[in-house]
């Protein structure tokens, strides 16, 4: 009996050590693997920046003084990325881009969408469809502030340690008068080390 | 006296023999020495099979050099499939240069980055399992670590594949990342050890990098840096607007290592040593007779020897100038830029002290086994040190694709299409051939990077 569950008891550790293992990752909990750019970086600087925007009051004085109407906006192409890392950064700013909108802050114009409207616009006006439900050309309306900025980092590499410095700084300009009506940092310091040993 | 003799008759030398080994070690029968000795012939056999990574690296190094770049591709992709994990690292790099040379930039970055990755991974890291096999086993039972020149250049080479796939974002990054390491690797050589290790191809392409994003001050310092070693190599000024070509061309081979091994067979018969060694260079064994050998138990099969270690060899060249052919005009002949045979030969030389300590000690614990483990532990250890004495071999691995000089060449050009090519002359000043022709348009106001990889 002893030698059965002996048995029983190996098998089960070698089988417990196959197959593939998968678990989900609470992003909001989510903390960096190591001192590069990370997803969870990317929630510590939306949370920052909203939080930014919302304390300026740029965008409530906006709909005050135009009579409740939101502002006009549009995201810069990508950040500036002057990293030592290739970083999707135009995912910050679309992160940042889903947050206003979510919280009603403001309207954005899709600067990714232009071409494709503009051939749907084209193709509508010609006789295949119907003339009187189609989308008009001309009412395209341009927007008033532009959402950019940089990320930059200095890296230290010691050994097995690297310490990294990143810093994020965003700002809203308005395009009429190239004066900026918000901007902010978000930077932190972070140190990894490798371990000694490896398999 | 032990006398030395070629098979061929002619005496060698000789030294004192030791005193007579004591007697009683031997406990194994006439038909286990039997056996043993099969083994003892039959490793032997299997050690001449072992090939190095410079020799199954030779197919794809000849396409390389011929320009044959697909079948490179071809035949690096198939040793990948079957490299082991200490090797895929530097067939990663065997194959992005490979196909930045093809013109596969998207690819190219691909092989450079997993590479790039690993390499940093394990960098200043310790593995026990892999000190245990390379004291025992081999040296080259250990995951590759590129020298720093090289890992200088997998950031270098990955900025030039951005920049030729036309993503300016991607090697400003890259370019960012070359200086980094430029840093990390460099910054702390002594200025004799700084000029020998430097890597003036990665920081003149950062300095241009710079150049062309308008960041004139920090090319400044970096084309500061590279005219320390190549004065001639820095350009007049750094302009951001003026319309150029830049033309960087690579020339001959890397220097390849070679594996350089002492192997040899001692027996004891009837309290004198005899047995066979060979030397590296040399035709034909030597035949070792007379004396014995105090402290060493070699009564049952012998003792199987060997001490190998790597040997840098530069490797002849076709071509060692090139004058650059625009639009039918010879222009003018490139400039010596980067010397990277030269750095590789020193960066070995400063690592062959170590390197040969730990082949000594890998002799001494095979010798060991074969000897006075073997009485203690019995006929395994015996067979497994012959077995490791027979196929040792140097660990040869180094970047073999990269050339032995890069020069560069930049000129004012008008906007517009325009034809390149270079053409290649011996020492002697002998025409070699030419490289093959491309085509460039030049906007005004920018730069535009053209990249030749060398003929050999």
């Amino acid at each position: 009996m002893k030698r059965i569950l002996l048995l029983v008891l190996v098998c089960v550790l070698a089988v417990s050590g196959c197959g593939k293992k998968t678990r989900v990752i609470d992003l909001e909990t989510d903390v960096a693997e190591d001192a590069d750019f990370s997803s969870a970086d990317l929630f510590t600087i939306t949370e920052g920046m909203i939080n930014s925007i919302k304390a300026n009051g740029f965008y409530q004085l906006y709909a005050a003084q135009h009579g409740g109407e939101k502002p006009v906006m549009l995201l810069a192409e990508s950040l500036i990325n002057k990293t030592d890392e290739h970083i999707d950064t135009r995912l910050v700013l679309e992160k940042i881009r889903t947050q206003m909108m979510k919280e009603n802050m403001a309207q954005f114009v899709d600067d990714q969408a232009f071409d494709m409207a503009l051939e749907q616009l084209n193709m509508q006006a010609t006789d295949l469809y119907d003339n009187a439900k189609a989308a008009k050309l001309g009412n395209f309306v341009g927007a008033k502030y532009i959402l950019r900025g940089s990320i930059s980092n200095l890296r230290k590499q010691d050994g097995r340690e690297t310490i990294n410095y990143m810093n994020v700084t965003l700002d809203i300009f308005e395009v009429e008068t190239l004066l900026m009506k918000w901007t902010d940092e978000v930077e932190y310091k972070r140190a990894s080390t490798k371990g000694k040993v490896r398999r | 006296m032990i006398f030395f003799r070629t098979p061929s008759g002619a005496r060698c030398g000789g030294r004192q023999a030791a005193p007579p080994a004591a007697p009683g070690h031997g406990h194994i029968t006439p038909g286990c020495r039997h056996i043993r000795k099969i083994l003892v012939f039959a490793v032997l056999v299997t050690a001449a099979g072992c090939s190095t990574y410079t020799s199954k690296m030779e197919i794809s190094r000849d396409f390389y050099y011929a320009g044959e770049y697909e079948q490179a591709i071809g035949s690096l992709t198939a040793l990948i499939k079957d490299a082991s994990d200490n090797d895929v690292c530097l067939y990663l790099l065997e194959r992005g240069k490979t196909r930045l040379a093809w013109g596969d930039y998207d690819s190219a970055i691909v092989d450079f980055q997993e590479a790039e990755k690993r390499v940093h991974e394990i960098e200043g890291t310790f593995s026990v399992s892999e000190f245990i096999k390379t004291s025992l086993v081999s040296a080259g039972k250990m995951e590759y670590q590129p020298e720093s020149h090289e890992k200088i250049l997998i950031n270098a080479y990955l900025l030039l594949a951005y920049q030729m796939k036309g993503d300016f974002e991607g090697a400003k990054v890259e370019r960012n990342r070359t200086v980094a390491r430029l840093e990390q690797y460099t910054d702390a050589l002594s200025q004799e050890d700084w000029e020998k290790l430097d890597v003036p191809f990665a920081r003149y392409l950062a300095a241009l990098l710079y150049e062309m994003e308008g960041l004139t001050d920090d090319a400044r310092i970096e084309y500061d840096e590279v005219a320390k070693l190549r004065p001639e190599a820095r350009p007049a000024s750094e302009n951001p607007n003026l319309t150029e070509v830049v033309v960087f061309a690579e020339m001959g081979r890397a220097p390849l290592k070679i594996s350089r091994e002492v192997k040899g067979y001692f027996n004891d018969t009837d309290g004198n040593l005899f047995g066979f060694f060979t030397l590296p260079g040399a035709s034909e064994p030597m035949m070792v007779s007379g004396g014995a050998v105090s402290g060493l138990s070699m009564k049952n099969s012998g003792v199987v020897f060997s001490f190998a270690f790597p040997e840098y060899v530069r490797q002849p060249r076709i071509a060692s100038s090139c004058r650059v052919v625009i639009d039918s005009l010879e222009a003018a002949p490139v400039k010596a830029l980067d010397n990277i045979e030269e750095t590789a030969m020193e960066s070995f030389k400063k690592r062959i002290g170590m390197i040969l300590l730990k082949s000594a000690l890998r002799t001494y614990l095979r010798t060991l086994a074969q000897t006075k483990l073997d009485d203690k532990a019995g006929g395994l250890i015996d067979i497994l040190g012959k077995f490791y004495s027979a196929v040792e071999t140097a660990d040869t691995r180094s970047w073999q694709t990269l050339p032995a000089e890069i020069g560069v060449f930049r000129m004012e050009c008008p906007p517009g299409e325009h034809e390149v090519f270079l053409n290649y002359y011996d020492e002697g000043g002998v025409p070699a051939g030419c490289s093959r022709k491309v085509r460039f348009t030049v906007v005004e106001g920018k730069k535009e990077i053209i990249y030749f990889p060398g003929p050999s």
